[in-house]
């Protein structure tokens, strides 16, 4: 096991990765940022953490429960209004069914919202911002502050009763989907103005 | 520069030059044939649904069309109103729309009672299009399209102009996005291919799904004649009407491709019926794919899609291709000027983990510029993205890649028809990929600017 990557999330032995002096390149020669000779130049267990000595700066505890209360709120009327169909027409054995379903599926989403909640990460790095989450696709997104067009705040009715806010950041691609959920909201709108004040100071365009 | 097949520069679009028009100065209309044009929409689709029906008779064999004096009369009774509205709608529509170049602005009012107006900086054009369809040929009028990064709301459409001053206004807003003055003339353009008919014919038909396809449109009829059996027309008919979407109406809108290069960017013009003038200015394309179909290769050909910001759903699909099809050699260069200084066959492509299912098939490379994913053994893509476009990078891992150790990497680029996505990538050469990528985005965007107003930046 090789040790953690030095500061900036570049692994020290990769001169394939460094970064270029200058955009001329060196006489038509390719310079792969693929690593040439097949072997992994990053940790593979490293490879979803924020590296550079970096840590996960975590959500907040209430997402957890902002899931697992938004899904009683919508597991309720689901299972009593199922119960009762069902038992219209197929009797209590079909309702018992349909109550015990629900309520597992209701106890699987109570499970997958703490998951979630742990697979949730930020990273603010020099320059860009690091986002990680996925229980079952995990996925890690690097947004330049420079690309950032909007970033805006929003919580909802449950959230803004919980205390809670969701931070997401827009680029001119759809696929970039940068959305920090959970976060307190003094602490999301703190996240907006530092992440708004370097997108402005990299601002790109298109 | 000699002279190239098609003429001059400057394009074969030269005619008498009309005297210049100083957009800047005053308030412009569009062309007042668009006020009768308008009229005559509106009385033709009054005439089918509510005239035609008036001058009907029931009677007893039927409805006929006897012109008696009651009949007659009511027609006049309803028609004249209804012309009266026409004029006025047509008139209104005329007068109420006003632009001018102000500045580094275009402006664009709206409305005679209430005005609404916008405001387009020019620096934020992605493209610049004039239409002419078939109907608007024959007046000499030309839609003038601006599009703008954000969405289907975000385009500007003057329909219609006059078919000089369209070509005036294109030259003067692309010289002003370029950072010149207004007055420059448009710039000269060098011609760089010319799709023939024949080839794009053969191209459109040398694909496996509309061989497949037309196989199956031969055996339906055989067995329809054959036997009579009319429950194959559920399959001739889809059949047939594969085939006109997948080749005649791309013979139809390609037919007549030149792709040309100026220093304003990149221009097309294609179209059998309704003639399309694309101009992409420099560093508006986004990403591009070279796709390669099985049956092309053996004739070298190759066929260019990219991503431009502001096209938007339906224009999306008619404006995203570059080249319908070319020698990949010509696809090759083009793609060179896009990107200035990409060369793509010179990255150095690694190939895929043997694990995940993506294969061998596909591979990744990059260089300072460039970022490349080859993938598809039927149909070869070719996914390119400069670092200096790239929105956001992501790593993904679903959980087979997370049972074999493996990872995806995707370069974001604006919504479009390329997607460039590195698939099954061992874990640690992922986010090696990641970083590397990620800095030299960096490092290219520092380099390259904001893609604005290109022509002052470079002198």
């Amino acid at each position: 096991m090789q040790p953690p990557p030095p500061q900036g999330g570049m692994p020290s032995s990769a001169p394939p990765h460094a970064v270029p002096q200058n955009s001329v390149p060196q006489n038509g020669v390719p310079q792969n940022g693929v690593p040439q000779n097949g072997v992994p130049q990053y940790p593979a267990d490293q490879a979803f953490q924020p590296g550079g000595g970096l840590s996960w700066s975590p959500i907040s505890k209430r997402y957890t429960w902002h899931r697992r209360i938004a899904a009683t709120l919508w597991a309720v009327p689901i299972t009593v209004l199922g119960a009762y169909l069902v038992a219209r027409g197929g009797g209590a054995l079909g309702a018992a069914l349909w109550g015990a379903a629900a309520l597992i599926s209701l106890g699987l989403a109570w499970i997958v919202a703490d998951l979630a909640y742990r697979s949730w990460g930020y990273a603010e790095r020099g320059d860009d911002l690091l986002v990680t989450h996925g229980v079952f696709v995990k996925r890690l997104v690097v947004v330049p502050y420079g690309r950032m067009q909007v970033v805006d705040v929003t919580a909802g009715l449950l959230e803004q009763w919980m205390g809670i806010a969701t931070v997401r950041l827009h680029t001119a691609a759809a696929a970039t989907d940068a959305v920090i959920p959970g976060l307190p909201a003094a602490e999301a709108a703190l996240l907006r103005d530092r992440l708004a004040r370097k997108g402005e100071e990299r601002s790109m365009g298109l | 520069m000699p002279p190239g097949p098609y003429g001059a520069p400057g394009g074969p679009y030269q005619g008498p030059t009309p005297p210049p028009v100083r957009f800047s100065e005053g308030v412009h209309r569009l062309h007042w044939a668009t006020a009768p044009l308008r009229m005559f929409v509106i009385l033709s689709v009054y005439f089918v649904l509510l005239g035609l029906p008036l001058l009907l008779t029931q009677t007893e064999d039927g409805v006929v069309l006897v012109l008696t004096p009651k009949a007659v009369a009511r027609f006049v009774i309803v028609t004249v109103p209804m012309a009266f509205i026409a004029v006025g709608v047509g008139l209104w529509a005329w007068l109420a729309l006003r632009f001018r170049v102000d500045g580094d602005d275009l402006v664009v009012e709206t409305g005679l009672l209430r005005t609404r107006k916008r405001r387009i900086p020019l620096s934020r054009v992605q493209a610049i299009d004039v239409v002419r369809p078939l109907v608007t040929r024959l007046f000499g009028l030309a839609e003038l399209r601006v599009e703008l990064a954000g969405g289907e709301q975000n385009a500007i459409a003057l329909r219609y102009l006059g078919r000089g001053t369209a070509q005036q206004l294109r030259a003067e807003l692309l010289a002003r996005a370029a950072g010149l003055p207004g007055h420059t003339p448009e710039a000269p353009e060098r011609p760089l291919w010319r799709v023939s008919g024949g080839t794009l014919l053969a191209s459109l038909v040398l694909r496996l799904p509309v061989l497949g396809t037309a196989l199956l449109l031969v055996v339906s009829l055989v067995l329809l004649v054959l036997y009579a059996e009319l429950g194959m027309l559920a399959v001739t008919i889809p059949a047939l009407l594969g085939l006109v979407r997948a080749v005649v109406a791309p013979m139809v809108m390609y037919g007549d491709f030149t792709v040309a290069i100026s220093p304003d960017g990149i221009r097309l013009r294609s179209g059998l019926l309704e003639e399309r003038m694309q101009t992409v200015p420099p560093g508006r394309v986004q990403a591009i794919s070279i796709v390669e179909p099985s049956l092309w290769r053996s004739y070298g050909w190759a066929r260019l899609d990219v991503t431009v910001a502001g096209y938007a759903g339906e224009r999306q699909a008619l404006s995203s291709v570059l080249l319908p099809v070319a020698p990949r050699q010509v696809a090759l260069h083009l793609v060179a000027q896009v990107f200035p200084g990409a060369d793509v066959d010179a990255v150095r492509l690694l190939p895929a983990s043997s694990k995940g299912i993506a294969g061998a098939a596909s591979g990744a490379g990059t260089d300072d510029r460039i970022f490349v994913v080859r993938h598809g053994r039927v149909c070869r893509r070719t996914d390119v993205i400069a670092h200096a476009r790239a929105q956001s990078v992501r790593l993904t891992q679903n959980p087979l890649q997370r049972s074999l150790g493996l990872a995806t990497v995707h370069i974001d680029a604006p919504p479009g028809p390329v997607r460039v996505a590195a698939a099954d990538r061992d874990l640690g050469e992922a986010r090696a990929i990641l970083e590397s990528t990620a800095r030299r985005a960096q490092a290219a965007r520092a380099a390259a600017g904001d893609p604005a107003r290109w022509a002052a930046r470079r002198s």
